[in-house]
């Protein structure tokens, strides 16, 4: 599914700047440690978690986007950190359960 | 790109025939213990499995070793699909994403030369001064390296992994560290 197609279905308001691309499924973790060990390439990573530390995940397993839970933001350099390495971030206000069941029914696995 | 890490022209363990891909094996929860001599300023760090990471104050030598941090963190191995090599990577305790732009750092210098077409990540040993002459193993380094980059998606930057013996020193080379930092703020 495109980005963009689950940024409008979903609601979610962007945290910065974002280009479309395929994501190809869904990856749920608020570790950093357990991100690295099984998130798939290009997935949309759904985290409670802020710390700049799951960037430096994100960006090695290759993450498509970021979608943050609960209407959590992260803090400026957190923002910063992922604009450099291009991983768009996204927020919802739904919690993390509620998000999953949504993408779970747009079709996403 | 203005020239190749010297870490990727490594050989991968098992010679040249095997074009190997790389899975992920013996993947352990445990905790990244991070200790600091407070003589020398010198870091040492592990990776423990115990329920409880070990805060104990010793001495070693000329060092005396005072627990710094413990986060949750996993270790894990690499193993070649197709020819089973299995990349020596015991000396690792973590990976570190690099942040370092110090020109009198080597890993910095790297990043500046490439100039945000790739990340640059930091394989970290648990001997911050390297007095005891290793780190992590060139093989290792390489096969991280090609596991991290053998399933990103076309025009994504790559990712390239260095051993932490090219840092100028510990407390200068900046960089985020792969734990689990920050569970407590949830």
């Amino acid at each position: 599914m495109k980005l963009s197609e689950i940024v409008e279905k979903i609601g979610l308001e962007a945290l910065g700047a974002w280009e479309d691309g395929d994501i190809p499924g869904v990856y749920v973790s608020d570790m950093a440690s357990d991100i690295i060990t099984g998130a798939p390439p290009g997935c949309l990573l759904l985290t409670l978690q802020t710390h700049k530390n799951l960037i430096a995940a994100a960006n090695v397993v290759d993450a498509g986007m970021v979608v943050f839970a609960h209407g959590r933001a992260p803090a400026a350099d957190v923002l910063e950190l992922a604009q450099r390495v291009h991983i768009p971030l996204f927020r919802t206000p739904d919690d993390t359960w509620t998000c999953a069941g949504r993408l779970y029914e747009l079709g996403m696995r | 790109m203005t020239g190749e890490p010297a870490f990727m022209a490594v050989s991968p363990p098992g010679g040249d025939a095997c074009e190997h891909h790389w899975s992920m094996t013996d993947v352990r929860g445990g905790f990244l213990v991070v200790e600091g001599c407070y003589h020398c300023g010198a870091r040492s760090s592990f990776f423990s499995t115990e329920p409880v990471p070990p805060r104990d104050e010793y001495r070693e030598g000329e060092h005396v070793w005072e627990y710094l941090s413990g986060e949750q963190a996993v270790s894990f191995g690499l193993r070649c699909d197709l020819c089973g090599a299995t990349p020596d990577l015991s000396a690792m305790t973590a990976l570190e994403m690099s942040l370092c732009e110090d020109p009198d750092c080597e890993v910095g210098r790297l990043a500046a030369r490439l100039d945000g077409q790739a990340s640059v990540y930091v394989a970290l040993c648990g001997d911050s001064t390297h007095e005891s002459g290793h780190c992590v193993s060139d093989e290792g380094v390489a096969a991280l390296e090609a596991y991290f980059n053998q399933g990103r998606r076309p025009g994504r930057r790559r990712i390239v992994v260095v051993p932490c013996r090219l840092r100028n020193h510990a407390d200068w080379c900046p960089g985020v560290v792969i734990s689990d930092a920050g569970l407590i703020d949830l």
